[in-house]
């Protein structure tokens, strides 16, 4: 059985003391979509992506991932999704390898799996010569899509990418992004944070966040549309300052 | 069990990956035992002695002739002057003067009480004590000598000293210092393994990144805990083991009691700063933070364990708060079992209360690890 939408947030707040962070959040994400959460430093995208992944409990309303209730079934939550933060969170004084080697066994891979897809993995990155070089020596864009690869082991039906692409390359995250649409066509969810507009446009649909809330939803192109502007960048600032950037 | 196992496999692999961590683990406790087993001594030798033997008979020059001979003094100079020897002990150029008065002989001949003057430096108030016990023996070695030569003299010095203490000094008959150390240096071994380890390799991984990594994994936090204590309780043993080796190749000491029993102890210690080392990186947020915490409980543990300063010592309020340093009943325990090869029926009580320390430490640590993390 499989839950109406990947990922469904009702009424999801969030406060640190006096200070709200998700000021009751409502959206639903649908299977296999490319989903986009933009939003200004300290909107509340981090504190809301960390609530989805069950790093964080709710202070009050419900969301479910997966199917799974984020408050009651967390460890169901992190079984079904894959994670990646802009930290990236390789270990750097281990090979290349031993990370995909060490992911695949903490998501309960059996050897010959992790085996299996530890050779994929390196043959797709390009990186089968370099597995037994420490994680460190490998450039910032190798190792991002490293990182994308080792939260992808154990096939989620859905990836949380908080920032994934920050600190980069162009051209580095133009193949990101390629990976990403992959995904998206065999049908993971992609649930996306990023502060580049231009990536903005490549999604399906966009929510846009401002001070806890989400103050538009919808596809680029509805939103362009709705706001009489050229890109989802105008649509943006235009949201989130009152004014037009012209 | 699975996770557990690649949890520890990577552990080993980024201990044993970094040069400078191998280094530390294997030499440091070497030099340790090497420098400390030697340095670390309450045994008093070498005192510098300073003469002044303003009597110039066979008798004083007996006396002092005893002084040049034991190995625990080194007479520096006799000197002449009287008003001289407050300026050597000032200088530092000696620690004891010993002025034998006029009319000493003259004195002990007569029967007539005869004294001699020790001056002592007492800054440092546990060699003094120690030295001056060795002066006074072989003060009453001389007076003993004096009667044998002289039985006359016996009558007059019946009173000073009608019982005569015969120690005997078991388990460590040479009093030697390092004897009574090295269990100490053991302790301090695992400590710093254990606590500073563990609280780093954690909170590192909280810096990096990893740690959220890992809990949006569906990998349980018990799981995170026994994967990360693995390694390093495993290390501590195995300094443990290095250290028993290096004592006996060193110093020949051996281990005299039970090594199951001693190991079924030092798990039952370890449990403990395993559990101090989780709860520092719950309240660290850098190594360096967790660096000072973990020096910061150290320092307490060493000092109040009963290592350097006796606890009987101490004030009662203190003595009151080294109830709860686990250091204190380890090192008993250690000392029982490798220098007295004591058996656990004689160690209960320490045994008890480490377990009930152990049992407290580890469940905060536990609560506080799951709880900070979810």
């Amino acid at each position: 059985m499989t839950p109406e939408f990947a990922v469904s947030a009702r009424e999801l707040r969030r406060n640190f003391g006096a200070f709200t962070a998700v000021d009751g959040i409502s959206f639903d994400v649908r299977h296999g979509e490319i989903f986009g959460f933009l939003g200004a430093n300290g909107a509340g995208k981090t504190t809301a992506i960390r609530m989805l992944c069950g790093l964080l409990p709710p202070t009050s309303g419900s969301a479910t991932v997966a199917g799974y209730d984020i408050g009651r079934q967390v460890h169901q939550v992190k079984g079904a999704i894959g994670y990646m933060s802009q930290r990236f969170s390789l270990y750097d004084d281990i090979s290349v390898g031993e990370n995909i080697e060490f992911y695949g066994g903490v998501y309960g891979l059996s050897r010959a799996a992790i085996a299996a897809k530890s050779k994929s993995l390196l043959a797709d990155l390009g990186l089968s010569d370099q597995r037994h070089l420490l994680t460190k020596s490998l450039p910032l864009g190798w190792k991002q899509r490293l990182a994308l690869g080792t939260a992808l082991l154990h096939e989620p039906s859905i990836i949380f990418l908080d920032e994934p692409t920050g600190g980069v390359d162009p051209i580095s995250r133009r193949r990101f992004w390629r990976i990403i649409y992959e995904l998206a066509e065999k049908g993971t969810t992609v649930f996306v944070t990023t502060h580049y507009m231009d990536e903005a446009e490549y999604c399906n649909r966009i929510s846009i966040m401002h001070q806890g809330a989400i103050v538009a939803l919808g596809s680029p192109t509805a939103l362009k549309q709705e706001y009489g502007l050229g890109t989802v960048q105008d649509v943006f600032v235009h949201l989130i300052t009152g004014t037009t950037d012209r | 069990m699975q996770q557990i196992l690649y949890l520890v496999q990577k552990e080993f692999r980024q201990i044993f990956r970094d040069r400078f961590m191998v280094g530390f683990l294997f030499i440091v406790p070497i030099i340790q035992i090497f420098v400390l087993g030697n340095a670390v001594t309450t045994n008093v030798v070498n005192v510098k002695v300073v003469m002044h033997d303003a009597d110039r008979t066979p008798m004083s020059r007996d006396l002092i002739g005893r002084f040049t001979h034991s190995r625990y003094f080194r007479v520096v100079a006799v000197e002449d002057d009287y008003t001289a020897l407050t300026r050597i002990l000032d200088r530092g150029d000696a620690s004891l003067a010993l002025v034998i008065p006029r009319h000493f002989q003259r004195d002990a001949v007569n029967r007539d009480r005869p004294a001699v003057q020790l001056l002592v430096d007492a800054l440092d108030g546990n060699s003094s004590g120690i030295a001056l016990g060795y002066v006074s023996e072989i003060v009453q070695r001389y007076q003993a000598d004096a009667v044998l030569r002289d039985p006359a003299l016996a009558a007059p010095m019946a009173g000073t000293h009608r019982a005569e203490l015969e120690p005997r000094y078991w388990y460590n008959p040479e009093l030697e210092s390092k004897v009574y150390i090295i269990p100490g240096i053991m302790a301090i071994l695992l400590v710093i393994v254990t606590i500073f380890l563990t609280s780093m390799g954690i909170v590192r991984e909280k810096e990096i990144g990893t740690l959220e990594q890992l809990m949006v994994t569906p990998i349980r936090s018990y799981q995170l805990i026994v994967g990360k204590i693995i390694p390093f309780a495993a290390l501590g043993f195995v300094e443990m083991i290095l250290v028993m080796g290096f004592v006996y190749l060193i110093f020949g000491i051996g281990i005299t009691g039970s090594i199951p029993l001693l190991f079924a102890e030092a798990m039952l210690f370890i449990f403990t700063t395993l559990g101090l080392g989780i709860l520092i990186s719950t309240i660290a947020e850098t190594q360096q933070q967790a660096l000072f915490i973990g020096w910061f409980f150290m320092i307490f543990a060493m000092l109040l364990s009963g290592f350097f300063i006796p606890i009987a010592n101490m004030p009662p309020s203190i003595q009151a708060i080294t109830y709860a340093n686990p250091v204190r009943y380890f090192l008993i325990v250690l000392r029982e079992i490798y220098l007295k090869g004591t058996g656990l029926s004689d160690l209960i009580p320490e045994t008890l209360s480490m377990a009930v320390i152990s049992l407290t430490v580890f469940t905060a640590a536990v609560l506080r690890f799951r709880s900070t993390l979810r």
